[in-house]
């Protein structure tokens, strides 16, 4: 139980961050949602840095290297690959808390419980070709560079097909966050977010074609399946985690519709009423 | 089916804002969250017309040959039947705004007709373009014309969906959200307007 519960909660200090940190911790009623938010913001980047800088498996290669080439490559990010996916696999598991947090968004919404159940599912299967399938079979290939070239082509493939050309398992995903959003009657997210993620799930079809081609827009390098989707990705991404944070921000832990923050409760009872402030200023 | 949250107000509230000049003038049609969706796909297709240009350019004999490979009467019979199945869908959300239901059910399953019309000639022409020998990857230019074509399609089945969620608001007394019709109507329009563009692109540039 939280020191909140408890009815004995002192008043937040105003001193270092250190005793903000511990004041939350012991006596925030919110703490368990920040944690998760917070987790979501700290995976997303660490993420964002261990694939794109330290790994450097993104932005993608060329699905037309040659053998040569592709062991070459390899080599040229030996201890990228092997350190960095290293911690991927130390913070992976950091994915159930993040899973959770975004299906606690869909309990706090008016609708069925399938779908926070559905999309905690399909997201932890996601895991597998979204983050850890790679990871592995980078490794694999790093480790022990004198292998045959025709194997480490085989790794190569196996790596980006895995992680590229399986993007379509978050369509679902997306969809039930979609449509929850738009039947909610609790207000948790505003229907733009909805239809945002419709977007974003049409994006995650884009990407089927990487299976078919070697080279060009439609590869898994290409313009259209790869950077594009990316800027729908880091705009989708980071969308949900403001709307998440104000979610938090505004949670009652009641059942009925979220009250909006302070703020914006003020400024509408203000809109309300424009004579009284006329008056005040007159 | 359920309602869609968040409906706002009624035919009759909206019925008012459509004598009323002031109130008509300040009115959006529809939610103003779908006006951000149309602003999301607006910048993605944009983003996927311009890969399209950048690449005809690069390459502009190989586009004009396969180009010519496509039949642009079939072509402006899509453009015509969903241009017409826009003004059914407008239709509706007058007659609705009028309060005359039955009219906008009609206008309604009208539109539904037309989508139908222009999915079964997308197939058709597809099927025709297979047996000819041009798929999806026999060239550039073909991979963007299933492409375009078909992430277009997938917008009109989801169209459908939207449709079915007009036709349900509107069946009933106990519902009948003018927004919500106007809102599917929104949507509608927006297929069709990334249409017109796919359209001049594929078929008519030259």
């Amino acid at each position: 139980m939280s020191g909140a519960e408890s009815g004995t909660v002192p008043a937040r200090p105003s001193g270092s961050l250190l005793r903000k940190i511990a004041w939350h911790w012991r006596h925030d009623e919110k703490r368990e949602l920040w944690i998760g938010w917070w987790t979501l913001v700290v995976f997303y980047n660490l993420y964002g840095l261990l694939f794109f800088v330290v790994a450097r498996t993104q932005p993608p290669p060329s699905p037309s290297l040659a053998p040569a080439e592709i062991v070459q490559w390899f080599d040229d990010r030996h201890h990228g690959l092997i350190y960095g996916y290293a911690i991927v696999f130390i913070v992976g598991g950091a994915t159930a808390i993040m899973n959770a947090t975004l299906a606690y968004t869909m309990r706090r919404m008016s609708v069925s419980r399938a779908f926070a159940y559905s999309y905690l599912v399909i997201y932890a299967l996601a895991t597998l070709p979204g983050m850890l399938l790679m990871g592995v079979t980078c490794t694999v290939a790093a480790m022990r560079p004198d292998r045959d070239p025709a194997l480490m082509s085989w790794l190569y493939d196996l790596a980006f097909l895995s992680f590229e050309g399986t993007m379509g398992v978050f369509l679902i995903g997306s969809l039930i966050w979609m449509v929850a959003v738009l039947l909610d009657e609790n207000r948790v997210f505003p229907k733009w977010f909805g239809y945002l993620s419709l977007c974003n799930a049409l994006t995650e079809v884009v990407i089927a074609p990487a299976w078919i081609f070697k080279d060009g827009v439609f590869a898994w390098d290409g313009a259209i399946a790869w950077w594009i989707d990316m800027v729908v990705f880091v705009t989708y991404t980071t969308v949900f985690l403001t709307l998440i944070r104000r979610l938090i921000l505004r949670e009652d832990f009641g059942t009925g519709v979220l009250p909006d923050l302070p703020s914006e409760r003020e400024a509408a009872e203000a809109a309300r009423e424009p004579s009284g402030l006329l008056g005040t200023a007159g | 089916m359920t309602d869609v949250a968040g409906a706002g107000p009624g035919p009759r509230e909206l019925r008012l804002a459509a004598v009323d000049p002031d109130a008509a003038r300040d009115h959006v049609p529809g939610q103003p969250d779908m006006w951000a969706f149309v602003l999301f796909e607006a910048f993605l297709f944009t983003a996927y017309f311009t890969v399209y240009m950048v690449c005809r350019v690069q390459d502009p004999e190989l586009y004009l040959r396969s180009q010519a490979q496509l039949d642009l009467r079939i072509g402006a019979f899509n453009t015509l039947v969903l241009l017409t199945s826009s003004w059914s869908v407008a239709r509706c959300v007058q007659s609705a705004r009028e309060g005359e239901f039955r009219s906008a059910l009609t206008n309604a399953f009208l539109t539904l007709a037309f989508g139908l019309v222009f999915l079964v000639s997308k197939v058709l022409e597809w099927a025709h373009e297979i047996e000819k020998g041009f798929g999806f990857s026999s060239d550039e230019f073909f991979s963007f014309y299933y492409f375009l074509t078909a992430m277009h399609f997938l917008h009109l089945l989801i169209g459908f969906v939207v449709l079915g969620v007009v036709v349900h608001q509107l069946w009933s007394p106990a519902r009948r959200s003018q927004e919500l019709v106007e809102t599917g109507a929104t949507y509608w329009h927006t297929v069709d307007f990334l249409w017109v563009i796919i359209f001049a692109l594929l078929y008519v540039m030259r």
